[in-house]
């Protein structure tokens, strides 16, 4: 055969041949499957619907579903290559014990035994809370919900929290400060209808490309994109505002002073339906020109002239991401922005809200059901009637629920550090490339008396640490649901079989409930991912985030909106808010007085750089996918640190040098130098994609005081070039 | 309760559902070419946000592996911050109304479809010789390793005759790629001119099909993805080897009197060529196109003159007519290079150096240690007078021809020319001082050209080191 190929007598035609698929048509025959199933894409929170095509019982290629209300087909780059990790050589395969330093394949009956023996025996001798559990955002709503509960009433340890903490904590606790309820109040469908967007820290046409789709329809639209860098998202804007990094609290409060003294506000909407405006508009008062231009470094014009355009527009969405929520202001920004929207009473309008852009596939779902930040159902620690009324719907005391939420993901890292956490369970999440201060972390873990790391990829620079390893089931391999950053709940289907012993995280979930003797009473009756669905539609019905209307079979026939009431079938949104009444004691919305704060590791003479982080839209989060795709990751092989021309020239560096990026806390070596305009004088951009040029080894710990969401966008660094060999 | 500023909100009616993605059909002109007309890409610069979406969804179309790209994205930057200027290309193939593909091609593996106008490459008919991926200013085709032949981006055509989009124009979440019908006489008539655009080589080389909508409100030079990087090309040592040794050979039959010499060099060379096709057992076919490609007269004419050559073992009789056919064979060589699509070995300094590289040797086995000097030294001028050229040259890729021999080779090219001193040797070892450097003088002549391309991104498309 070899001899065939060298002479040229064979050219692999058979394996290069076409075929004709029955829907699609004409297309090469390796990619022409017997079947396709159904699903939801399991990267970011846009909530694409997609068709994995099996035969053979393996995932031969995917599709953008053309019913998908969220995507009508289209699909990212990631999503359309999104099957090839299924059988990449880094899928966790057996179930893995260290023993004198290395791994052993056990049974998975020995793992979980070792695993509740060792959870149980820290508990004992260091109380309940010794045990830390770190879960995500990538599983489906059922394992989230079944997970709480898992945790917080079956291991009863109330240090739980996921690395959603990481993403979108900011945006949660934003919502529940200013509306009373976390819940984005708008659809995607508002960025099409609105007359002006205003993107603050979003690059949706990076992260989140499917979204672009909606922007820019009419001439009527005027998009006005708030950045730091001159992101692809920037290059799409009408307006583009380069503000200085972590400026935006003076922007905004800038523009409200602007729309305050122009009586550009709805006297009305604020007398009925919000307090608090009177304190708001006193801080804001002494936001003047001259102090909002010099904090932002944008022109007063430039700033008045958006706030006119905000003043005077009909559907006004307001959207963020990470820009916004990556900062220890995170909660305060989000609430400038709500300030904004309210001032104008446009909240839950047609193309009117302000809208925080979910990251990861179903950060929604952990939101609603998971037991982390509220309890299921959005329910409050602190109100006895939320904790009465889920214990009436468990059939379990009240007093078996938490009077208030446990320790948050940072908290929980600081927590073993000080040798109250020594226990600890890592889901599907991968913090020695995604947590911020690495080499704090990595002194965290190994205090630890033991880590027991679940995940679908196997080495990562976390399970590596692990004394347990549990290898999961991922996206393609197992059924639930996933909802979208719109409040969209779409079916998440099993295409194929998990490779070698892993197993779906429900099953793992349910094994640990026999394992600890809580499964009869937790999860009485229960044998697959439906029965935890069908106990959350009766635990979420009547609460704002009401999945009762919302069943399997209506789910097959297309994603939902929640609210979805008991005997509706309703397919279009119901946006939240609309008639002015909040999820507040009194129903109003609150103002919050906003300062603006100085970032926390301003650039020094030392450290003249301010380092932002951020992604590429080849990759996902740390990787472990998407490496794993050579498709993707020849298109964006390595990290690369952008650096405006001057201070290249300033430092004598020149395009692709290699260079060390070093901050107080580490040091990121060999560096790709970019040389781009992209990013304005003193400041640098590195991606943190790449676990071999962790930026999160330059990142600090500073956190959100209400949010505790790391201040990942800003820190000092200073870049050195590398000696030459 | 009455909120005469509230508006009732529209609960999400289909008309707005549906309003976000372009229509696929509008992207397809909705009926066939006429005569006189072909299919064309069209390609939105403004609507294109570099997701790469295409390249993916091409792969998966044409089950090809991540190395190749059929279609491919590239980035251009202009402007100073924060008034830059951010923007995208995406390219498969241009379906040239003069396709240097086509041209060039010995074996006539490709076709200009009557009906569609599609630029159609036959993997069959394919003997993997490479010399259309040189050919193209664009790098459309490539050449799969694992299949040892080339191929290329037919517009989806199997989708097309199904009534389908091309698999890149589907996946487009922003509507940017569209197919249209050209008129194809209007189109030459106005020299291409909707073809460029900042980032692409100039479309009159090929009459490019593609129409690109340039970026509103652009201003400012418009610079690269992967100005700054330089990478070398492909060494294709069967080609070093045939190229040094058929020369050499010509010059030793032709000045000396060392027929079993020559006609040994001239051999390996040959048989040093066929090692270069991807399906060497199709090397005959080669010589099909010699009315149109000069690798197919390469191949007539050096393979007339080893037959020819033989006779000099028994006859000198057919000495002066034979050294002027070889010297014509080396001429078909150097020709198949001087190629648009690759400047810096579009020049007569190709043939020249091809020459005295045969005339160097020639010069040598004459036992004139003078002649051979002279010789040496000309070749010697030569190389410095080309460096000197591309320095100084206007256009972008012979600028970094430039910089890959002064930096990334410059030990390399050094060798190449103290090599030339070699003539003071006694022969044997002269002959062989002067084969190698002229060797690594063919290897630098590959591996420092910088071919015409549409730019890159940053990265560009590499293997993670």
């Amino acid at each position: 055969m070899k001899i065939a190929r060298m002479l040229g007598l064979d050219t692999a035609a058979e394996k290069y041949r076409f075929g004709n698929d029955a829907e699609y048509g004409y297309t090469a025959e390796s990619r022409v499957p017997e079947r396709w199933v159904k699903t939801t894409c399991g990267y970011c929170s846009v909530g694409c619907g997609m068709k994995i095509g099996v035969k053979d019982g393996e995932a031969v290629t995917v599709r953008g579903d053309e019913e998908h209300p969220v995507n009508l087909g289209k699909l990212c780059p990631k999503g359309l290559s999104e099957h090839q990790f299924l059988r990449s050589p880094n899928r966790a395969l057996r179930p893995l014990v260290k023993r004198n330093g290395k791994f052993e394949a056990v049974s998975w009956e020995a793992a979980l035994e070792e695993m509740t023996s060792r959870f149980l025996a820290v508990q004992a001798k260091y109380g309940p809370n010794a045990l830390g559990v770190l879960s995500t955002g990538q599983l489906v709503t059922e394992e989230f919900y079944a997970l709480g509960k898992l945790v917080q009433m079956g291991f009863k340890t109330t240090n739980y929290d996921g690395n959603t903490t990481l993403c979108m904590a900011s945006a949660v606790a934003g919502y529940k400060r200013s509306f009373g309820s976390d819940g984005p109040p708008g659809t995607y469908d508002d960025f099409a209808e609105a007359d002006l967007v205003i993107l603050i820290g979003a690059n949706v046409a990076e992260n989140h490309p499917i979204l672009c789709q909606r922007l820019m329809q009419g001439p009527k639209q005027t998009l006005v994109v708030v950045d730091p860098r001159v992101t692809k998202t920037a290059m799409l804007a009408d307006i583009f505002l380069p503000v200085k990094p972590r400026s935006d609290i003076a922007l905004l409060n800038g523009i409200l002073k602007i729309l305050i003294e122009e009586n550009l506000i709805d006297g009305e909407y604020i007398a009925r339906h919000t307090n608090g405006f009177e304190a708001m508009a006193a801080v804001v008062r002494q936001y003047d020109s001259e102090t909002v231009s010099r904090i932002t470094g944008l022109s007063w014009e430039e700033i008045r002239r958006v706030a006119l355009l905000f003043g005077h527009a009909k559907a006004p969405v307001i959207a963020w991401t990470m820009g916004v929520n990556h900062s220890t202001q995170g909660t305060e920004t989000v609430n400038a922005i709500c300030n904004l929207s309210l001032v104008r009473g446009k909240v839950g309008l047609a193309g009117a809200s302000p809208i925080s852009i979910t990251g990861q596939c179903n950060a929604m779902g952990t939101r609603e059901s998971g037991f982390t930040a509220s309890m299921p159902g959005y329910r409050k620690y602190e109100s006895q009637a939320d904790r009465e009324e889920l214990a009436g719907l468990w059939g379990v005391a009240a007093e078996e629920l938490p009077e208030k939420r446990g320790l948050a993901y940072p908290d929980i890292i600081e927590a073993i550090l000080r040798k109250e956490i020594k226990a600890l369970w890592i889901i599907a999440t991968n913090p020695l490339v995604s947590f911020p201060n690495y080499d704090l972390l990595a002194q965290a873990l190994g205090q630890l008396d033991v880590l027991v790391v679940q995940d679908g990829f196997h080495p990562t620079p976390t399970t590596e640490l692990a004394d347990i390893m549990l290898p999961a089931a991922v996206w393609g391999e197992k059924e639930g649901s996933y909802t979208n950053s719109e409040r969209r709940v779409s079916k998440v289907n099993q295409a194929v079989e998990a490779p070698g012993e892993a197993k779906p995280d429900f099953e793992i979930f349910m094994r640990l409930a026999e394992k600890i003797g809580v499964k009869e009473k937790l999860f009485a009756g229960w044998s697959g991912p439906r029965d935890a669905f069908e106990e959350w539609r009766k635990v979420s019905a009547g609460r704002l985030c009401d999945y009762s209307g919302i069943s399997y079979e209506a789910l097959e026939e297309g994603p939902l909106f929640w609210p979805q009431a008991g005997g509706e079938t309703r397919r279009e949104a119901k946006r939240l808010y609309a008639d002015g009444n909040f999820e507040t004691e009194d129903g109003r919305a609150k103002f919050w007085p906003i300062e603006w704060k100085p970032m926390p590791e301003p650039p020094t003479k030392e450290y003249p750089f301010n380092l932002n982080t951020g992604r590429t839209v080849e990759h996902w989060h740390t990787g472990t996918k998407t490496r794993e795709i050579e498709t993707l990751d020849r298109m964006s092989p390595r990290a690369w640190l952008e650096m405006n021309p001057k201070d290249a020239a300033m430092l004598k560096l020149h395009p692709h040098d290699r260079v060390d990026v070093v901050s107080r806390r580490g040091r990121v070596e060999n560096v790709e130098l970019r040389v781009t305009e992209i990013v304005g004088v003193g400041q640098v951009f590195l991606p943190f994609h790449f676990a071999e040029s962790n930026a999160n080894r330059l990142t600090l710990s500073a956190y959100d005081p209400f949010s505790r969401e790391p201040n990942y966008k800003q820190c000092a660094v200073k870049v050195e070039r590398r000696p030459s060999l | 309760m009455s909120l005469p500023l509230l508006e009732e909100a529209r609960t999400g009616s289909e008309r707005y559902m549906l309003a976000p993605v372009a229509d696929p059909r509008a992207l397809m002109p909705g009926r066939k070419p006429e005569a006189g007309e072909q299919y064309r890409f069209h390609f939105d610069m403004n609507q294109c946000i570099g997701c790469k979406c295409c390249e993916v969804a091409c792969n998966e179309q044409n089950g090809n592996s991540a190395e190749i790209q059929w279609r491919r994205v590239g980035e251009i930057e202009a402007g100073a911050y924060p008034f830059t200027q951010r923007l995208h290309l995406s390219m498969g193939c241009n379906h040239c109304v003069d396709a240097a593909c086509l041209t060039g091609c010995p074996v006539d593996a490709y076709t200009k479809d009557g009906l569609t106008g599609l630029v159609l490459h036959s993997a069959d008919a394919c003997i993997g010789c490479q010399y259309c991926t040189w050919n193209c200013p664009y790098g459309v085709p490539q050449f799969n390793e694992e299949r040892g032949v080339v191929g290329k981006c037919d517009m989806c055509h199997g989708r097309l005759e199904q009534g389908r989009e091309p698999a890149c124009v589907n996946a487009c979440p922003q509507g940017a790629i569209a197919v249209e019908i050209v008129n194809i006489a209007e189109w030459v008539g106005t020299r291409a001119m909707e073809a460029n655009a900042p980032g692409m080589p100039p479309a009159e080389a090929t009459m490019s099909t593609t129409r690109i909508t340039p970026p509103k409100n652009a201003r400012g030079e418009f610079r690269k993805g992967d100005y700054h990087r330089v990478r070398p090309e492909a060494a294709h040592w069967p080609l070093v080897f045939f190229l040094t040794l058929t020369q050499l050979a010509w010059g030793v039959l032709t000045f000396g009197r060392l027929p079993w010499l020559g006609l040994g060099l001239l051999a390996l060379g040959m048989v040093a060529s066929v090692a270069h096709l991807g399906r060497p057992i199709h090397a005959m076919r080669a010589m099909k196109m010699w009315r149109r490609s000069w690798l197919s007269r390469e191949v007539v004419l050096f393979s007339g003159y080893a037959a020819g050559a033989g006779f000099l073992l028994v006859t000198d009789q057919l000495r002066v007519g034979l050294g002027l056919l070889g010297a014509v064979a080396v001429y078909a060589s150097a020709r198949i290079y001087m190629v648009p699509a690759r400047p810096s070995w579009q020049t007569w300094r190709t043939a020249v150096e091809f020459w005295l590289t045969g005339l160097l040797a020639g010069a040598m086995v004459t036992g004139s240690p003078r002649l051979a000097l002279g010789v040496a030294l000309a070749q010697a001028a030569m190389q410095i007078e080309k460096l000197v050229w591309l320095r100084g040259a206007g256009e972008f890729e012979l600028r970094q021809s430039a910089r890959l021999l002064m930096e990334d080779f410059r030990w390399v090219f050094a060798a190449r020319l103290i090599l030339l001193a070699g003539v003071f040797l006694p022969l044997e070892w002269a002959l062989v001082a002067v084969a190698a450097g002229e060797m690594i003088g063919r290897y630098l002549f590959f591996v420092t050209v910088v071919p015409r391309n549409m730019a890159s991104t940053f990265s560009g498309m590499e293997r993670a080191a």
